[in-house]
């Protein structure tokens, strides 16, 4: 246990082997398509774009986007402050394109299903997949990974934090019991 | 008749003591102040009233109140704004004629007398209009009015606009000796305004009442008064400005006086915030400025009378937006302890002053006779209890209306018992 | 990134004064995304599913009413407009019986115009609703400098340190109040020209005053802000004519000449009256930004509405409940 009470799940070399699977993954199944990858605002972006890097070190010519999904979250309601909105940026035709999303850990599912909903307003893709770095359970809806970095039991009031170089300073993903906070 | 009271163990303060001093005082059983001194033992068949502790003032004497009856009795009636008056300490009260219908007749004022004396715990005297239905067209019966009990007249409310039909008015009052009191604006300055022009106004988009509207209004009319002769008096003064052309004219031989309501010492145009409307009146709460000059005013002499201008409007009519809304809030319950808790009590008004402006000085000019101490007099006085508060709620008020900028509140010190006679207005319930 | 933690949602949108600068910076940030939407082949968002806004006009504005009615659908809101002629209601007792209706309608958000300032604030005292003052007699019109604010950082980007002109008819516009309040709290520079009739006393000192348009253009405005004047001012003696005011006052063929030549933006609030505050050739001159004004004004008030939130609605009373 590291001294902030939390729980290290997986450490930067686990991130990096996950994430080359993801994409070797992602060839295997796609072996001439051409694809689109679609990261959800924050870390789901950040995944995708080392996602994308890696295919486009091995030759893959794929599009990249970002999604906001905030003005599609079902709880607006309750926030007290509204996430400062960022934008969504799909630079490529998103009618008849082969999507793959990626957030960094799902849950109960319903950013995925925010982010379904805002892609089809964008047009009609031929498909969309998902991809994500931790699968923690207690879905809420009907919703699977196609592409999985780890699986990790939690339990529903857990706390699942992934960090990422580029937005936290440090590759790791950890986990807070509530009872092990201040 | 009662048996003979003596108020012993309290603290005096009148016109001529701002410090308190300790006075009994002794009201045989026709309520005549008998014996006033610092001790008074009491005799057998005496009620003694414990007063330690609460300080003696004379009764207060209001002469700009707004009572409502004819016409407007869902507003206040005669007997409930009687009622507040004692409660706020007021033994004495001159209703305004703006009713509806105006009181412009000896009959209607001959009316009102009837109905105070049936129904007002306190003595209700009343002004009649200066012209006729308050139009400003024509003189009023100004000398029927007087017979029948008038102590002065007024178009309060409204200017007599028309300034050849306002001389005439101030001569033919002269004539009779009759104090003419004035609302000063110029309507067409005015109009539209709800409250003072200024940088407050620019912030809350609120058409403006400037200031000047009023000062040349008191400006024309004490030339006027110069010209006439008359006995002339300024209601409600609320300019810095205004009050210096009225010092002005005292120095110069004009036969005038004048009043400051405790809202204009008390509140500016700074306290409008959120388009509160128990906070818009006519005139307007004017700057900060102005709020310390008519203090100053207050503590030279050059403002003579305090006056409320107790306006009740019911909570429907001040529900509005603040431009619909009407002008006007209640003051005779307020008075005392808004006075009490933000001026006296931080030593920036003495009670001589006070009681001077809200007692002696209204009676005065009136031709009224005087509350104070003096041996031989009817009891007139009131018990005030520093260390009490009043709170200010739709429980505790004795008016029909409730719109003032203190309602809710708790303000310090509290009338705890008004003497009048041989009577005991504000019950027994003494701890 | 630039991720600035978000202010505290408000229940209310009342007036720009009473919004620190952040909170301003911050829907102006979120109007861009917005704006961004009205390129995609569906518009709409559902951010605001299932709620319920009602337009409530006491007085009449097409323009505006439709703008938000826009903003308001674009963000899946069902609409309501109820437009209320002054002669139906002068009161504000028929004000309170009006919304204390549409409250039992379960109203979410009431976008509210009235020809008296405070009203809104009034209404906003007496309802659960988020309430947006969308113009209230001569006091605020905070949409509409939100709106503007917007198109100026667009047009030119970082708005400190910037000019704009006020031009026309200052008095009786509350435009003017928002608009020069706004740009005050993103620390522009404000200057006024306008007869000193139509200035209001009481403005804050930080406005500098011209006595000539020439006189002001020297002073290099970035903007130039012509407001509507009412054709109705001239019978109240603020002017002797609608002629002598453009010749005077009114952005004419060769003021215009100079302004396009300094690359001056020129913006105005709408409808224009062409010929008094304006001629003709300026509504086709690149740097106009009125028509981009109105297309923005649909993006502010999305982030308005998205960024409000109506106060936990009461319980329903007894009456209801024991009537089903």
């Amino acid at each position: 246990m590291s001294e902030t009470g939390e729980i290290s799940l997986l450490a930067a070399p686990a991130i990096r082997d996950k994430i080359e699977r993801i994409a070797a993954q992602i060839i295997e199944t796609h072996p001439d398509h051409s694809l689109a990858l679609v990261g959800i605002h924050t870390r789901g972006a950040v995944l995708c774009r080392r996602v994308f890097d890696l295919l486009r070190a091995r030759g893959r010519n794929t599009s990249f986007g970002t999604l906001d999904i905030a003005l599609y979250r079902d709880d607006l309601d309750n926030l007290g402050t509204i996430p400062s909105i960022r934008g969504s940026d799909l630079s490529f035709p998103v009618q008849g394109a082969q999507i793959i999303l990626f957030d960094d850990v799902l849950f109960t599912g319903r950013t995925i299903r925010a982010a379904l909903d805002e892609l089809v307003d964008y047009g009609r893709p031929a498909r969309i997949e998902l991809a994500v770095l931790v699968d923690r359970g207690h879905r809420e809806l009907p919703i699977a990974p196609d592409y999985l970095g780890q699986s990790i039991p939690t339990l529903r009031q857990d706390h699942v934090r992934v960090c990422f170089r580029e937005t936290d300073g440090r590759d790791g993903v950890f986990l807070t019991h509530p009872a092990a906070q201040p | 008749m009662s048996r003979p009271r003596l108020f012993h163990g309290g603290l005096a303060v009148d016109a001529d003591h701002a410090a308190p001093r300790r006075l009994d005082i002794l009201v045989n059983a026709e309520g005549k102040i008998e014996r006033a001194s610092p001790e008074i033992k009491p005799a057998a068949g005496v009620e003694a009233v414990d007063c330690t502790g609460k300080i003696l003032l004379p009764g207060l004497f209001d002469m700009h109140v707004h009572l409502r009856e004819p016409g407007r009795e869902d507003e206040e009636t005669i007997g409930s704004g009687g009622r507040a008056a004692a409660r706020g300490g007021f033994t004495g009260i001159v209703a305004m004629p703006n009713t509806d219908p105006p009181i412009d007749s000896g009959g209607l004022v001959r009316y009102v007398r009837t109905l105070a004396r049936e129904q007002s715990p306190v003595p209700v005297w009343t002004s009649g209009c200066i012209t006729k239905g308050r139009a400003g067209r024509q003189l009023a019966d100004i000398a029927d009015m007087q017979q029948q009990g008038a102590v002065m007249i007024t178009d309060d409310g409204d200017p007599v606009a028309d300034a050849y039909l306002f001389r005439r008015a101030l001569e033919y009052a002269r004539h009779f000796d009759l104090l003419v009191a004035c609302h000063c604006e110029v309507p067409e300055l005015s109009r539209g305004g709800a409250m003072n022009e200024g940088a407050r106004s620019y912030r809350l988009g609120l058409p403006g009442i400037p200031a000047c509207s009023e000062e040349i209004s008191i400006a024309r009319d004490l030339q006027l008064a110069r010209l006439a002769g008359g006995r002339i008096h300024i209601q409600h003064v609320s300019t810095a400005r205004g009050l210096e052309i009225i010092r002005r004219a005292k120095a110069d031989g004009v036969r005038v006086t004048c009043e400051v309501s405790p809202h204009h010492l008390l509140l500016s145009e700074d306290d409008i915030t959120d388009y509160d409307t128990n906070f818009k009146m006519n005139p307007p709460l004017r700057t900060v400025e102005d709020t310390g000059a008519l203090l100053d005013g207050l503590l030279d002499g050059s403002i003579d009378v305090l006056a409320t201008d107790h306006a009740p409007h019911t909570e429907f009519e001040k529900n509005l937006d603040f431009a619909s809304a009407p002008f006007g809030i209640i003051g005779l319950e307020t008075a005392l302890p808004s006075l009490f808790s933000r001026l006296v009590r931080t030593g920036r008004l003495p009670w001589d002053i006070l009681i001077r402006a809200f007692s002696r000085e209204p009676r005065r000019i009136l031709g009224l006779e005087a509350a104070d101490f003096a041996e031989g007099r009817p009891a007139d006085f009131i018990l005030f209890d520093p260390e009490s508060s009043t709170h200010l709620s739709a429980d505790t008020m004795e008016s029909k209306s409730r719109n003032t900028p203190f309602i809710g509140q708790t303000l310090p010190g509290a009338v705890v018992q008004v003497v009048l006679g041989a009577e005991l207005l504000l019950g027994r319930k003494q701890s | 990134m630039n991720t600035v933690a978000a202010p505290a949602r408000r229940k209310d949108l009342l007036d720009i004064e009473s919004l620190a600068p952040e909170e301003i910076v911050f829907l102006l940030d979120s109007a861009r995304p917005f704006k961004d939407l009205f390129d995609r082949s569906v518009k709409k968002v559902p951010a605001l599913r299932g709620k319920t806004v009602l337009n409530l006009f006491f007085e009449p504005s097409t323009r505006t009413r439709a703008s938000f009615e826009i903003a308001a659908k674009r963000l899946s809101a069902d609409v309501t407009n109820l437009a209320i002629t002054q002669s139906s209601v002068s009161k504000g007792e028929s004000i309170l019986d009006t919304v204390d209706t549409m409250q039992s309608m379960k109203v979410d958000y009431m976008v509210v115009r009235h020809a008296a300032a405070g009203v809104p604030a009034f209404i906003a005292r007496h309802t659960p609703a988020a309430v947006i003052n969308a113009g209230d007699g001569n006091h605020a019109h905070p949409t509409q400098a939100l709106l503007d604010a917007f198109t100026m950082r667009e047009a030119v980007g970082e708005l400190a340190g910037r000019r704009i002109l006020l031009v026309g008819d200052l008095l009786h516009s509350r435009v003017f109040r928002s608009v020069s309040t706004v740009a005050r709290k993103l620390e522009m520079e404000v200057g006024i020209f306008a007869p000193t009739t139509l200035i209001p006393s009481g403005r804050p000192d930080y406005m500098q005053a011209f006595n000539t348009f020439e006189e002001a253009l020297e002073w290099s405005p970035d903007f130039i802000y012509l407001l509507r004047l009412q054709r109705e001012r001239q019978a109240a003696h603020f002017f002797p004519s609608l002629r002598e005011y453009h010749h005077v006052f009114g952005l004419t063929r060769e003021r215009f000449l100079a302004c396009r030549r300094r690359g001056i933006r020129i913006m105005h609030p709408g409808p224009v009256n062409r010929g008094v505050e304006l001629v003709d050739e300026v509504l086709t001159y690149e740097h106009c930004l009125i028509n981009r004004q109105v297309e923005n004004g649909i993006a502010a008030r999305m982030a308005v509405l998205y960024w409000l939130q109506p106060a936990v609605t009461p319980l329903p009373d007894d009456k209801e409940e024991v009537a089903s």
